[in-house]
């Protein structure tokens, strides 16, 4: 294939800029420290060990705890419950929910109620089931839409119904009577587990200053310091968090889970103490994504005109908001995808329910909705006689129109470009479904649009420092987390590209508290473009204080200097003065240039809309075997128009690791309930893609952006798996002419579809 | 408790502990080595892994009792051999690392692999390493080392 689009980068060209990540010979040779694999305080003395007495019950109230026996057994130094929190005893983002430790009630399945630190795991486990606690069983709330029912059990004061949404314009009943072709269905999508690799854990110890320093997995080591100060009513400086590396996370490590509970254990202990979930704990009380039940009513005209969109989302939010409500704001934004409605209605409620959290997760609401929307996309399209890609085409809005909320978005052509690159694709040109006796073969066709950052009203600002190092590496500070999205390579690259320095004159200092400022969440496919725009608009400023400070010693005037590769360099380029001699000069006088930049917001007056947006299409080949119903993905195009690639290792890898865990989604991924509790507690009971899953990958990097634009590179974190989870369920409805209506399909799904009579559906 | 004596990274070891303690706790808490993670600890996903008397084998699914007598080989010391570093440079070079929180047991499992005379071809391998979770990859770069690596014996699709 030639795409005749210079910003075009095919899979062989974007392969070809591939190199290894800064951190790869370190991680090779498991030279890597994760949280988890700190057993000794920094002093070198052996940590005590952590073991949480989670709920046995989804629903109860709590009568009684009494923790005498635990207290008295030998080899125990701590045991704490919600008493012994001397400050704020509950967290949470938009809602504070959540207690650190349950005091009254408990609301899922391992629910912490109370917490032991002893010289042994073991002990520490036998000091757990010494605790005595009465409980009250209440009524399990399992079904969100039951939980919303007048008469139902309510989890927290003030009723199930957590968060509600609505928006919609047009002439809804005169598109519906004009309407030739209309489609309604009601679609489903699983519950699905983040399944990083390294469970929650981590090492507290007292910092011998009267505070903590916090050796624990996450997003946003300043929002950790903070909700674990406000719990031990310390300053916010006093708890020091460094969150990375990261051994997985997927936004499943976005919002704290155990940290303040190995905390309190510190405290009251005054000893180091290391706290990690087992797998079956951390199935219990991680994060999962929201099930959605998703209602949809489309129409068009005959020519294949959308004129009216309708849906309606119920999903469930398990025990404690957490990201619930913004989740359900995404789903609402997104089930309107990169169209031209004329008129449009979405509602969406979100409930409470005993099943577990359900959080942030990459994808986050958008994934749900997206899939409902596609699959109606394909139906009129269908309906019309249109292939769809043409049918989308004709359909989209226009590159500078609102956007899905009728906000003011950034201008974007993505959709229409990565369309384009697809409709030249061989695989779409030879695309008939083909019946090979026992196998079906079939290709799907998905497009999505994902926004990037938080929503208007969101924490979108973000800090971050640039800095020159007593030993002259200039340090990029900032306090995203890496946790495998290579933003040390990011670091690098635009370090170098925007501050005139060569890529080994730079350091990235990441995901400390007391090192770094406060960057806000490395979440919501945000950082590299805050780097990008942090870097890009202060980089001038910062070469310029070089030059100031490297005037006097070298003497010259500052505009004869420039900061280069290596160090100041004269008019001519020669090198004058190294970093290291630079830094070395200034004694303890060092730079630092602190960038501070706004929310980056839509200028509408609409809560929760977002500004940025990028788009992604993606081409999925399916062979179904029709003995055992089992489909397998075979092969996966995916044209991503987010500006320009900054790493190429890093954008391959979050659109190929994104893509199959879409189709994670879509094939094998659920975790069902019943009565509250989790069908499964392992990877051996709940089935993540394996290597023999993996189909074939060409990733398509769509360059460029419209003329003027100053948001730069649009998130690659999400999109994968946005537009993998559509494409997979498209590729199957292709395949067998089936009306996929949930996911994951499994199976069992495909088989009862194949023994159904033709026509049946 | 029992008494043990293994060897380990190539050093004769001696260890009193009960019976039923898993390799991979000894590993991390009694010598320090934390190459082999703990992922699962019921032997699906491979971040554990280690060699066995020389085969790939996850260390959560050995007890203390199994080890008398064998020879146990961890990350550390495989990722220090020659013969892993056209793994390690593979991984490196086609992106067949996130994270890295599984890697270690990657690296376990197909310099294992790597060895092995003859070599498997790249559809055994795959086979192999479907014992060897990877959340972050989605497999790309893994698929593009195990193909560098491994001779194909059908070039075709």
């Amino acid at each position: 294939m030639n795409p005749p689009d210079a910003d075009v980068l095919t899979h062989e060209a974007l392969l070809a800029r591939v190199r290894p990540r800064p951190d790869a010979a370190d991680k090779l040779r498991a030279q890597v420290r994760y949280p988890t694999d700190r057993y000794a305080s920094a002093k070198g003395e052996s940590a005590l060990h952590g073991a949480i007495l989670g709920s046995p019950h989804p629903h109860a109230r709590i009568l009684a705890i009494d923790t005498s026996a635990a207290v008295a057994l030998p080899g125990v130094h701590a045991v704490v419950t919600a008493p012994d929190i001397p400050g704020r005893t509950h967290y949470g983002l938009r809602v504070i929910d959540r207690p650190i430790l349950c005091a009254d009630k408990v609301r899922c399945i391992g629910d912490p109620i109370a917490a032991v630190a002893a010289d042994t795991l073991a002990i520490a486990r036998a000091a757990c089931a010494l605790i005595r606690v009465e409980y009250a069983l209440l009524p399990v709330v399992e079904d969100p839409e039951l939980a919303l029912a007048a008469d139902a059990e309510t989890l927290h004061e003030g009723g199930n119904l957590l968060h509600s949404v609505r928006h919609g314009w047009g002439e809804l009943e005169a598109a519906m009577q004009a309407a030739t072709h209309v489609v309604e269905d009601e679609y489903e999508t699983a519950r699905q587990m983040h399944g990083y690799l390294e469970t929650e854990g981590g090492i507290v110890e007292p910092d011998g200053a009267g505070g903590l320093i916090v050796h624990f997995a996450c997003q946003h080591p300043a929002r950790d310091a903070e909700v674990i100060a406000d719990m031990l009513r310390l300053p916010a400086g006093m708890v020091r968090v460094i969150g990375t590396p990261i051994g997985g996370s997927y936004g499943g490590k976005d919002e704290l889970t155990i940290q303040p509970v190995a905390a309190l254990l510190a405290w009251k202990s005054g000893r180091a103490v290391r706290l990690q979930l087992s797998r079956p704990e951390s199935v219990d009380l991680g994060v999962k994504r929201h099930p959605f039940r998703i209602r949809m009513k489309s129409g068009c005209d005959a020519q294949g005109r959308l004129l009216f969109h309708m849906a309606s989302l119920v999903a469930d939010t398990g025990a404690y908001a957490t990201h619930g409500p913004e989740i359900l704001d995404a789903a609402q934004e997104h089930a309107v995808g990169p169209y031209a409605w004329p008129a449009l209605a979405v509602e969406g409620r979100l409930a409470y329910t005993n099943n577990g959290i359900a959080g942030a997760f990459r994808g986050f609401g958008a994934v749900q909705t997206q899939f409902a929307l596609e699959r109606q996309i394909s139906r009129l399209a269908e309906a019309c006689g249109i292939d769809g890609l043409a049918f989308r085409r004709m359909n989209l809005v226009a590159p500078d129109a609102s956007g899905p909320m009728g906000q003011v978005v950034a201008p974007f052509d993505g959709p229409r470009r990565v369309l384009d690159v697809l409709a030249e694709h061989p695989l779409w040109q030879q695309r008939r479904p083909r019946d090979e006796g026992r196998y079906r073969h079939g290709v799907g066709l998905a497009l999505v649009h994902r926004s990037d950052g938080f929503g208007r009203g969101g924490p979108n600002a973000a800090r971050i420092a640039i800095g020159l190092a007593p030993d002259g590496a200039i340090e990029i500070r900032c306090g995203f987390t890496e946790m495998g999205q290579n933003l040390i390579d990011t670091v690098r690259v635009l370090g170098a590209r925007l501050l005139g320095c060569a890529e080994s004159d730079l350091r990235a200092v990441l995901g400390d508290s007391a090192r770094a400022p406060d960057s806000g969440s490395t979440a919501a496919s945000r950082a590299t473009a805050i780097l990008w725009r942090g870097l890009g608009r202060h980089g001038a400023e910062w070469r310029k204080r070089l030059c100031a400070l490297a005037a006097p010693p070298l003497g010259r005037m500052p505009d004869q200097l420039q900061a280069g590769e290596g160090g100041i360099r004269g008019a001519d380029g020669a090198l004058l003065l190294s970093y290291a001699l630079l830094a070395a000069s200034l004694g303890d006088a060092l730079p630092e240039l602190l960038i501070s930049l706004e929310a980056e917001e839509t200028p509408s007056d609409i809560a929760a809309a977002h500004y940025v947006f990028g788009a992604c299409a993606a081409l999925a080949e399916v062979r179904v075997d029709t003995w055992s119903g089992r489909a397998e993905l075979t092969r996966m195009v995916i044209a991503a128009a987010l500006g320009p690639v900054i790493s190429p290792q890093g954008f391959l890898g979050q659109m190929e690791g994104g893509a199959m865990m879409g189709a994670g989604l879509a094939l094998t991924e659920h975790l069902p309930t019943a009565g509250g509790r989790y069908l499964a507690r392992n990877l051996d009971g709940y089935l993540m893609p394996t290597l023999m899953d993996a189909p074939r990958f060409e990733i398509i990097a769509v360059q460029g952006l419209p003329e003027g634009d100053e948001i730069g590179p649009r998130g690659a974190g999400e999109i994968g798996v946005n537009i993998a989870a559509p494409a997979v369920a498209e590729a199957i409805a292709a395949a067998l002419a089936m009306p996929v209506r949930r996911l994951p399909v499994l199976p069992e799904h495909i088989l009862d579809h194949l023994d159904m009579p033709e026509g049946a559906a | 408790m029992m008494r043990i004596e293994f060897e380990l990274n190539g050093e004769p070891r001696v260890l009193e502990t009960p019976a039923e303690r898993r390799l991979l706790a000894i590993l991390r808490e009694d010598f320090g080595l934390t190459g082999a993670k703990p992922g699962c600890e019921v032997g699906r996903c491979g971040a554990c892994m280690v060699w066995l008397d020389d085969l790939p084998t996850n260390a959560c699914l050995v007890m203390a009792w199994q080890l008398d007598g064998r020879s146990v080989t961890t990350v550390e010391a495989i990722a220090a051999d020659p013969r892993s570093e056209s793994v390690r440079a593979a991984l490196a070079e086609c992106g067949g690392l996130q994270c890295g929180y599984c890697t270690p047991g990657l690296v376990v499992t197909m310099t294992h692999l790597a060895d092995c005379s003859p070599r498997p071809d790249a559809a055994c391998a795959r086979a192999q390493l479907a014992g060897n979770l990877c959340r972050c990859t989605g497999y790309g770069g893994i698929q593009r080392a195990v193909e560098r690596l491994f001779p194909t014996a059908d070039a075709g699709d």
